[in-house]
C-alpha cells in the first residue's frame, strides 16, 4: 500500500512536470510561427487586426467538434465538414466529447494552446446553453474564430464578440408547428393524437411541444389525449408508446414525437401491436432511418436541418472570415434561425442521398440560408 | 415463487450465522416485503385505472419488462458475492452492435441467424470475464474494474456502429419482439426460460451456493480452504452471458443496432434486484427476490402513465417510492446491518 502511493506521488509529480514542459512548448510555438499571428492575440483593438491577420488558406485549421459519432445526425455534421475541407484542399480535424461538458472545454482548451490560433476555425455543437460562454470567450482571448450551432444563453450576444463569427441554430416552435400541421393533415384534420416530448427541461424540446400546442389551437378538430417525455430516446419511446396504446387504444390517430428516435420507437411498438402504417407518425432531425421509414409509408413527416450542411457551413464561414475574404464587422446578421425543410413521402428520396452544393459555401454564399434573425 | 425465495433466505443465514433460527422476524420481512409492495402496487392501480386490470396492459408490462428481467438476472450472480457489476450498459452497446451486424442487416451481407445471437451471448461472456479477471487477479475493485469494461464496451460498439445504423431485417430475431404466443411476445418467453435457469444455477449448482457463502463471509471460506476465485470469475461471466441475451432481445425490439441499447439498464436492473430484497452488501436475496423487483419496477413505470400522473413529476414519484420500499424492507435488519456503505 505504502509503496502504491509513493509510486502514485511519483507518477503526478512526472505528470505535473510534462505538463508544465508541454505548456511552455505550447508558449513557445504560440509566439514563433508568422509575426501576424501575435498582433491578433495580443492586441486589444482586434477589428483592426482582422484584415491584417489574414491566414494563408493552406494554413487554415479546421475543426468540426460533436456529441458523439454513434448518432446518425452528428456523425453526418462531421461528414459534411470533411466534405467542405475537401473542397479547399484541407482537412477537417473530428472532435466529440462523448455529451461531458467537461471534457468538451478541455478540448477546445488543447486545440486553442495548440498551433496558430489567429487561423483556427472551430465549427462547435456545446453541449448545453450554459457551456457556450466558455468556449467563446476562450476563442476570443486566443483570436480563433468560432462557430456555435443550436445551444447559447439567451442573453450572450454574438455581436458582442469580433471572433464569435456566428450562431447556427433552427426555430424549435416553427418544427414542432409543422410536423403537428403534417400530422393533422394525415389524419384527415380531425382525431386524437399523444404527443412524446423530449428531455422536459431541454429548451429544444419545450420550443417544439410549444409549436405543437400552438398547431393544436389553430385545429379545433384535433384533440391532445396524452403527452409525456421519452427522453429523446428510441428505447423510452418504446415503452411509452406501447403504454399509451393500452390505455387509449383505437382512440389513437395519430403520434407527434419531437425527434426521429422516438418517432422510430413509437414506429416499433405500432409493428409490436399490428398497427405499422396504419397511424401517422412524424419525427424530426431527419435521420437516415427515419427517412428511409418515410420513403416506405410506416412514417408521416420529418424536419430536416440538414446535419452535412451544418458541418460544412460552420467551418466555410470561419474559413472565409480567416482567409480575409470576409469580414465579421461586415455581416449583417451573425445569429439566425437557418431554413429548414419539412421531409414527407413526396421528397424523402432527395433527402436519403443528402449531397452537398459547393455553390453554398463560397463567401458570398455563406450567410444566404437565413430564415430569420435571433430575437 | 415463496417457498424457493424462503428456502434461499434460510440458506444463506445459515451460511452466515449458524445456529440462529431460520428465520428471524427481519428476515421474513426482508423476504417477504417486496412482495407485499408489489402486491399494494397492483391494488391501488388496479383500483384507480381500468386499463390497468386489462389482460393488454398485462401483455405490455410483462413485454416491457423481459430485457429488464435478463439483466437483472446477471447482475443479481455478482450482487450475490458482494461485488457491483456497472458494465451492463457497455456490454450491450457491443452485444446489439454484434447481434445486429451478425444476423441479417441493412449494413453487410452475413445471416448467422441463430449462430449470430449464441456468438452475441459468448461475447457478453467474454466481457463478464474480463470483469471478473480484472476484479479477482488484478485485485482492482469490482466497481472500478466493471465501470472500465462497460466503457471498452462503448468503445468497440462504437468502433462497429462506425456512423451508419445497422437496421434489423433478420425475421426470426425480429420477430422476437412482435410474434405472439398466448399474447406475450416471445421475448417474454426467452425472459421466462433466463429466469428457470438462472433461478436453478442459483439453488441447486455449487457455483450459486457457493456465490451466495460468498456473500455472506468471503474470509471465512478462505480460512477454510474454499479457492473463492473461480467462482467469482465464473459469476460475473453468467453475468455478461445475460447481458449478451439482453442486448440481443433488446435489438429485437429496438429493430436495429444502437450503441444506446442498454442505457439506464446498469442502474435500473440494481435498483430492481434491490428493491427486490437482494443486498448489496451481499449473500442475502437471489434471483427470485430480484425478479420481484423488476416486477414492482415495471408496475411502477406503467402504472403511474395510466393513473394519470403528470410526466413532470413521475420520475421524482418512482424515486419516493422506491426509497421507501426498500428504507421499509431494511427497517427491521438496521441493527444486524452495522455497516452500511
Amino acid at each position: 500500500m505504502i509503496i502504491k502511493t509513493h509510486r502514485g506521488t511519483r507518477l503526478s509529480l512526472v505528470a505535473v512536470l510534462a505538463a508544465a514542459a508541454l505548456g511552455l512548448t505550447a508558449c513557445s510555438s504560440d509566439s514563433s510561427p508568422a509575426d501576424e499571428a501575435s498582433p491578433a492575440a495580443g492586441g486589444e483593438t482586434t477589428a483592426a487586426a482582422e484584415t491584417t491577420a489574414a491566414c494563408d488558406p493552406a494554413d487554415v485549421v479546421l475543426i468540426g467538434q460533436v456529441r458523439n459519432e454513434t448518432n446518425p445526425y452528428e456523425a453526418s455534421w462531421l461528414d459534411g465538414g470533411d466534405a467542405f475541407a475537401a473542397q479547399v484542399g484541407l482537412s477537417q480535424q473530428r472532435l466529440t466529447y462523448d455529451g461531458e461538458s467537461t471534457k468538451q472545454q478541455e478540448q477546445i482548451r488543447q486545440v486553442l494552446a495548440s498551433g496558430d490560433a489567429a487561423c483556427t476555425v472551430l465549427n462547435v455543437l456545446p453541449n448545453n446553453d450554459s457551456d457556450t460562454t466558455p468556449i467563446v470567450e476562450a476563442a476570443q482571448e486566443a483570436g480563433a474564430w468560432v462557430i456555435t450551432q443550436w445551444n447559447k444563453p439567451a442573453d450572450l450576444k454574438v455581436a458582442d464578440y469580433d471572433h464569435w463569427v456566428a450562431h447556427i441554430t433552427y426555430d424549435g416552435v416553427e418544427a414542432g408547428r409543422m410536423t403537428g400541421e403534417a400530422l393533422f393533415e394525415a389524419m384527415g384534420g380531425s382525431g386524437n393524437i399523444i404527443a412524446l416530448q423530449g428531455v422536459l427541461d431541454a429548451a429544444a424540446a419545450k420550443d417544439r411541444f410549444t409549436g405543437l400546442e400552438g398547431a393544436l389551437a389553430d385545429n379545433p378538430g384535433i384533440t391532445l389525449l396524452d403527452q409525456q417525455t421519452a427522453n429523446f430516446t428510441r428505447a423510452d419511446a418504446l415503452t411509452v408508446t406501447r403504454t399509451l396504446l393500452t390505455e387509449y387504444g383505437d382512440q389513437i390517430g395519430g403520434i407527434w414525437t419531437a425527434n426521429d428516435d422516438m418517432a422510430l420507437g413509437a414506429l416499433q411498438a405500432l409493428e409490436a401491436a399490428g398497427l405499422l402504417g396504419q397511424i401517422p407518425v412524424t419525427g424530426m432531425d431527419a435521420v437516415p432511418e427515419a427517412l428511409q421509414a418515410i420513403a416506405d409509408g410506416n412514417m408521416t413527416a420529418t424536419i430536416s436541418a440538414d446535419g452535412m450542411w451544418q458541418g460544412a457551413i460552420g467551418l466555410a464561414m470561419g474559413y472565409c472570415v480567416a482567409t480575409g475574404e470576409l469580414n465579421v464587422a461586415d455581416i449583417a446578421t451573425r445569429a439566425f434561425f437557418a431554413e429548414q425543410t419539412l421531409v414527407t413521402a413526396d421528397n424523402a428520396d432527395a433527402f436519403i442521398t443528402p449531397t452537398l452544393n459547393s455553390s453554398d459555401f463560397e463567401c458570398a454564399n455563406v450567410f444566404n440560408r437565413i430564415a430569420a434573425p435571433l430575437p | 415463487m415463496q417457498p424457493g425465495a424462503l428456502g434461499v433466505e434460510a440458506g444463506a443465514t445459515a451460511v452466515r450465522t449458524p445456529g440462529r433460527p431460520a428465520l428471524a422476524r427481519g428476515d421474513l420481512v426482508q423476504t417477504l416485503g417486496p412482495s407485499a409492495v408489489l402486491v399494494v402496487l397492483v391494488v391501488v392501480f388496479g383500483l384507480a385505472s381500468p386499463q390497468f386490470r386489462s389482460m393488454n396492459n398485462l401483455h405490455s408490462m410483462v413485454d416491457a419488462a423481459a430485457v429488464l428481467a435478463v439483466v437483472t438476472v446477471g447482475i443479481t450472480f455478482v450482487l450475490l458475492l458482494g461485488c457491483i457489476d456497472l458494465s451492463a450498459t457497455g456490454v450491450m452497446a457491443a452485444c446489439s452492435l454484434t447481434t445486429s451486424l451478425l444476423v441479417a442487416n441493412t449494413r453487410n451481407a452475413l445471416d448467422l441467424g441463430v449462430w449470430g445471437v449464441v456468438v452475441t451471448v459468448l461475447l457478453g461472456g467474454v466481457f463478464g470475464l474480463l470483469n471478473g479477471v480484472i476484479s479477482v487477479r488484478l485485485k482492482v475493485p469490482s466497481f472500478m474494474a466493471t465501470l472500465g469494461v462497460s466503457a471498452i464496451g462503448i468503445g468497440v460498439a462504437t468502433v462497429m456502429f462506425a456512423g451508419v445504423q445497422p437496421g434489423l431485417v433478420d425475421p426470426w430475431v425480429s420477430g422476437w419482439a412482435t410474434q405472439r404466443w398466448f399474447g406475450f411476445t416471445q421475448l417474454a418467453y426467452l425472459a421466462l426460460g433466463c429466469i428457470i435457469i438462472g433461478w436453478f444455477v442459483q439453488r441447486h449448482t455449487r457455483l450459486g451456493r457457493t456465490a451466495m457463502a460468498i456473500g455472506g463471509a468471503e474470509d471465512v471460506l478462505i480460512l477454510s480452504g474454499v479457492r473463492v476465485g473461480p467462482y467469482k470469475v465464473a459469476a460475473f461471466t453468467v453475468a455478461g452471458c445475460c447481458y449478451g441475451l439482453a442486448a440481443a432481445m433488446a435489438t429485437s425490439q429496438l429493430g436495429a443496432g444502437l450503441v444506446q441499447a442498454g442505457g439506464g439498464y446498469t442502474f435500473a436492473s440494481i435498483t430492481a434486484a434491490i428493491v427486490g430484497g437482494t443486498l448489496l452488501s451481499g449473500g442475502r436475496g437471489g434471483v427470485l427476490h430480484s425478479m420481484v423487483g423488476v416486477l414492482i419496477v415495471s408496475v411502477l413505470a406503467n402504472g403511474l402513465v395510466l393513473i394519470g400522473v403528470s410526466p413532470y413529476v413521475q420520475r421524482g414519484f418512482q424515486g419516493l417510492i422506491v426509497v421507501i420500499a426498500v428504507g421499509g424492507a431494511a427497517w427491521p435488519l438496521r441493527r444486524r446491518l452495522v455497516v452500511v456503505k
